[in-house]
């Protein structure tokens, strides 16, 4: 029980020292606490929404905001509150799943590529340089045209061309490791590549990576929003945040509250992505 | 320097026929009978017999490249479906649109950039580089279509100054080419803030400074021009996201680029347009990497982009 | 030196964006007209879309045409007669008429531009309701034609007025340009196509009708965009908007600079459902959706008002309508017992396909019949796009799994045949027709065919209540509204006037 004590003595050294370490990483905490509305408010969606973002009132179409409907609502009546913050939840989920993906498929390439030989990694690079060549919307509007306009198709869209960032970044990470001397102890040792690859390499390009997708979560936002607006990804009535500024726009001159929150949600998330992923590098990226 | 503009030269051809392999078999992966869709609904089976033929489908998938790979070296890109007008004679009437716009957004963000970078430079960690920086990285964050909303609610229909779309006069095209200069220009005043920033901490700028050269001719003759370098690398190998904003930006403000286009061709899947779009914008985006990258090595042999 | 460099370089640089980029303006005289939708075609035989069939009017004529008070009278004929059978007709052709193009009007050019229609390996887009009834046209003399039907055919005149009988100069057909030049014979020609953006039709001065009494050009743009349309008429950079969108009609109407023209329309908006699929076969099924759909909900929150909710097939304009006939009322009690009885107490799960434009409908009802049990799936298309979904036959509907289609029918004065056949009856199922729910019932097959060839209006129009009560009970479609034909002109336009749906005819038209 004498833990008791030292708990509550450490405490104020504790908050003391951890205000301290935010004021010296603004960024990280800045941005944290930027992406950190976002995620409450996608776990909390159902209890902080005044209502449910896809129930229609025909008789309440387009009305300014007030104290009913925080944000107005939109031509078909709904809540336009509601469904930014129910769009949080369509927005991480988007990140999530496009990072993920890119992550899962890029960064075993990039390894590969820098563990193998001339030939693999030669074709491996070749192959991400010609998909790093394409705008990634020009490529995610070819890929969704051969899928057919869904979310998820968008997403993999998404997913393909951020594939060679990871690539290219966990290669070269390869490359530089390679070098180091444990890893070459390792090999010498007759350690299994595939070992290297998962203990050695793996584990110090987290790192770097961590970063990556901090920052590449931004480009995803947009990315996906840009297209759901075109109409190339979420479908109604998904509250996607891209998606109603395409129905937004159709009003212009009349009412401007459907346009303009969830661009100002979209314009929170991404820059709480960019702020924290620019901490995050200053902190985990030991190239810098 | 040799070996590196000749591996960078030998790259190119096969990045281009890698990028037109996976224009080539998207289309090819599409669900349907290409034949039946470019004939148009209404094809009697003769007509799509015709069309199958002359698309070439009845032979071999290598045979089919090569004559689609022979056609695009040749200006060939087929028909459009919807308008049955040469898919290259399209392309070239909006061409220059979307040139266009994307020079006076260039000139714009170079404008804006390269002096804001430099001020946050000369006054880092002050207040005129911590502003810089903050518009810089909400530049970076806010979704190109929503500004473009927001500024044609105030400024066309709310105030009235500016036309609400179109192309119709040199007033059409303030709206637009901001919109796409937004992005570029968050990215050139950070570029050029940090590479001023490592040009300043050279020793031949000090000796300048303790020779007496005014601050003002060191940052401007020393200092920029060497900070320039970085810019142009920049605005070379950025040519692609401008391209993808442009895609965005030439739909919402209903601009006749190559970029609406394309948007245009994807919801009337009219393939034809899609892949000659796709490959002539990806072309483009490769050629002018790549001059950006030799235009580089040319002025610095020193720099390498592996 | 350098300043010098970089100003010249920048200069270069403006020259170059500025030169390649500004289209010459558009001077003199120009009615500046904005639609909704690119033409479909410069070949008015090859489209049936009202806006294109307005943007073509002023270059092309028939040999009969409407009058601003709807009624038929000479165009490219003078005079016609019918035999006693009915199905014989002789039109006298006007002398001195001359295409744009200089080919000569005459009995071989009506001959040919029939023909084009009847032959089946052309597959024009808009043949299809001339070969139900037309057996064929031959040329009695040079100046003189004869029609054959094989039926009688009450619409057959008014018809002539319409898309596929406007006379296009034989020798542009046959050089296969038609598609993209326009060459008519009518008060305008085809001054400049760009295919992204704009038409541009000049006066004719050749025309045989004297000189045209509208402007000296005629400037056709489009947009998809409502807040683009109601800005551009806003500015002024557009005289003539159709159709105007309905939730900025408040606006024009607060404004004394602006007209807002709103006259009942023909356009009967409707969901077609797949008989062929279940549980859409079932006609308690097809009710229950009927029940289940809140029209004054839609015709406000869609149309801001502008429509009336439907209680028939036929819009209030065709002849033949039915005033007394009772809406289903929205009802989601009932609508659920319905499902019930038909052993769907859980409701169920289908599809619709809807155009970008009305993809809002689909939204509406989406949520209306979630109230009832039915899951509706909105998949949203570009128009092209969804022609080719919606005009699929049973096996291709059944595999895309297309359940229902949004869409609407607009026979505008020309008789109910032209909205009962192409809709319901058993011979038009899609792909042949626009019965895209592959309805069938022989009863109202037999009222159709009846009604067709029944001379005596009064008579006919007591057939087609028969027929609507029909279509009312069996449900083959969720009727929704008929619209109103809404244009908005600038104060200072006069002369322009619509024909119920939609197509404006802008030919007359002044700025004053």
């Amino acid at each position: 029980m004498a833990s008791v004590d030292t708990d509550i003595a450490s405490r104020r050294p504790a908050v003391y020292r951890g205000l301290r370490w935010m004021a010296t990483h603004r960024s990280i905490t800045i941005g944290g606490f930027l992406i950190g509305i976002i995620v409450l408010a996608a776990i909390f969606a159902p209890l902080i929404a005044p209502a449910d973002p896809y129930v229609q009132d025909l008789l309440a179409t387009m009305e300014p905001p007030s104290l009913a409907h925080p944000f107005g609502t939109d031509d078909n009546g709904r809540d336009i509150f509601a469904r930014v913050i129910f769009g949080a939840r369509i927005s991480l989920a988007e990140v999530v799943l496009a990072v993920g993906l890119a992550v899962l498929v890029g960064v075993p390439l990039g390894i590969l590529s820098g563990m193998s030989g001339r030939y693999v990694d030669q074709a491996i690079m070749w192959t991400m340089d010609i998909l790093f060549a394409f705008p990634g919307i020009v490529l995610a509007i070819l890929i969704v045209s051969v899928l057919g306009s869904s979310l998820i198709n968008l997403l993999i869209a998404i997913a393909i061309f951020s594939v060679p960032v990871y690539a290219r970044l966990s290669r070269n990470l390869t490359l530089g490791l390679k070098g180091m001397d444990y890893v070459e102890a390792a090999v010498s040792l007759g350690i299994s590549r595939r070992r290297i690859m998962s203990h050695y390499i793996l584990r110090n390009a987290i790192g770097p990576i961590i970063v990556q997708s901090t920052l590449t979560a931004g480009t995803v936002i947009l990315s996906a929003a840009s297209l759901s607006f075109l109409g190339l990804g979420a479908q109604p009535p998904l509250p996607e945040w891209g998606a109603m500024m395409s129905d937004g726009r159709n009003y212009l001159g009349l009412n401007i509250w459907m346009s303009l929150f969830p661009g100002l949600a979209i314009m929170i998330t991404v820059l709480g992505f960019n702020i924290l992923g620019d901490g995050l590098r200053d902190l985990l990226d030991p190239r810098k | 320097m040799k070996a590196y503009i000749t591996k960078k030269l030998l790259a190119l051809p096969l990045i281009l026929i890698g990028v037109s392999l996976l224009v080539f078999v998207a289309i090819r992966a599409l669900p349907g009978d290409p034949a039946r869709l470019m004939a148009g609904p209404e094809a009697t089976q003769e007509a799509v017999d015709n069309m199958t033929v002359r698309l070439g489908l009845d032979r071999s998938l290598p045979a089919q490249y090569a004559s689609f790979a022979y056609g695009a070296v040749r200006g060939d890109l087929g028909i459009s479906i919807k308008s049955k007008l040469p898919v290259v004679a399209e392309i070239a009437e909006r061409l220059p649109f979307t040139i266009g716009l994307a020079i006076t957004a260039y000139l714009i963000a170079i404008g804006i950039g390269v002096p804001a970078g430099m001020i946050a430079a000369i006054y880092r960690h002050g207040w005129p580089d911590q502003f810089v920086m903050i518009l810089a990285i909400a530049g970076a964050s806010i979704a190109n279509f929503w500004l473009a909303l927001m500024a044609m609610n105030t400024f066309s229909v709310q105030l009235g100054w500016l036309p609400l779309l179109g192309a119709a006069s040199w007033k059409s095209f303030i709206l637009p080419s901001i919109t796409l200069a937004v992005l570029p220009t968050a990215v050139i005043a950070r570029m050029t803030r940090s590479s001023m920033i490592e040009v300043m901490s050279q020793d031949y700028i000090r000796t300048a400074y303790a020779k007496g050269v005014l601050p003002r001719n060191i940052y401007w003759s020393h200092a920029l021009r060497n900070a320039l370098l970085p810019i142009i690398t920049i605005v070379g190998l950025n040519f692609g996201s401008l391209m993808g904003g442009a895609v965005v930006t030439e739909s919402v403000f209903n601009w006749p680029g190559i970029g609406r286009f394309l948007v245009d061709a994807v919801r009337y899947r009219d393939y034809p347009v899609i892949q000659g779009v796709t490959l002539v914008a990806v072309t483009g985006v490769v050629v002018i990497n790549f001059l950006a990258e030799m235009l580089i090595a040319f002025l610095n042999p020193k720099i390498r982009f592996d | 030196m350098t300043m010098f460099l970089r100003s010249r370089h920048f200069a270069l640089a403006c020259a170059v964006a500025g030169g390649l980029v500004f289209p010459i303006t558009v001077n003199a005289a120009t009615l500046n007209v904005m639609q909704t939708e690119a033409p479909r075609s410069m070949d008015p035989g090859d489209q049936t879309a009202t806006y294109t069939a307005a943007l073509l009017d002023p270059m092309y004529e028939g040999l009969v045409k409407r009058d601003p008070d709807l009624s038929l009278k000479p165009a490219l004929a003078t005079e016609w007669s019918a035999d006693a059978s009915g199905l014989v007709w002789t039109f006298k052709l006007r002398p001195g008429v001359k295409f744009h193009d200089g080919t000569a009007f005459d009995a071989d050019a009506v001959v040919k531009n029939f023909a084009r229609h009847l032959d089946t390996k052309r597959g024009l887009a808009a043949s299809g309701r001339l070969r139900t009834f037309l057996e064929g046209v031959t040329a009695v003399d040079p100046m003189t034609v004869q029609f054959k039907l094989k039926t009688q055919y009450p619409a057959f005149i008014a018809l002539l007025t319409t898309g596929p009988c406007l006379m296009v100069s034989p020798t542009a057909d046959a050089a296969g340009t038609i598609g993209s030049k326009a060459v008519g014979t009518g008060p305008y020609k085809l001054q400049e196509y760009k295919s992204g953006e704009y038409v541009i039709q000049a006066k004719n001065t050749d025309w045989w009708g004297s000189a045209p009494k509208g402007e000296d050009q005629i400037k056709w743009t489009w947009t998809a965009e409502p807040s683009v349309m109601n800005m551009a008429l806003q500015t002024g950079d557009a005289d003539v908007i159709n159709p105007f969108p309905a939730a900025f009609a408040a606006q024009v109407k607060a404004n004394p600079e602006m007209k807002l023209s709103t006259t009942d329309g023909s356009a009967v908006f409707w969901v077609s459902l797949n008989t062929k699929l279940k549980p859409l076969d079932d006609v308690r099924v097809r009710q229950a959706l009927n029940y289940a759909t809140d029209r004054d909900g839609i015709v406000k929150a869609f149309m801001n008002g502008y429509a009336t909710p439907a209680n028939s097939p036929l819009a209030p304009v065709t002849p033949g309508y039915d005033k007394t006939l009772n809406p289903y009322p929205y009802n989601v009690e009932k609508a659920k017992q319905l499902l019930k009885e038909a052993g769907y107490p859980d409701g169920f799960a289908m599809s619709t396909i809807v155009q970008e434009q009305e993809s809002r409908i689909g939204e509406l009802l989406q949520a209306m019949w979630a109230k009832a049990g039915v899951k509706l799936e909105v998949r949203k298309m570009e128009g092209g796009v969804w022609s080719k979904a919606a005009f699929q036959d049973p096996a291709g509907k059944e595999k895309d799994n297309i359940g229902s289609s949004i869409a609407s029918w607009s026979s505008g004065v020309n008789g109910a045949d032209l909205q009962f056949r192409p809709l319901y009856y058993t011979k038009s199922a899609s792909p042949a027709g626009a019965n895209l729910g592959f309805f069938s019932d022989a009863k109202l097959d037999e009222l159709i065919d009846k009604a067709a060839s029944t001379l005596d209006e009064k008579a006919r129009n007591a057939i087609y209540v028969d027929a609507q009560k029909v279509v009312n009970e069996q449900a083959p479609h969720v009727l929704l509204y008929t619209k109103q034909d809404l244009f908005a002109t600038r104060a200072s336009v006069k002369g322009t006037w619509v024909i119920p749906g939609g197509l404006i005819v802008v030919k007359d038209a002044k700025k004053q």
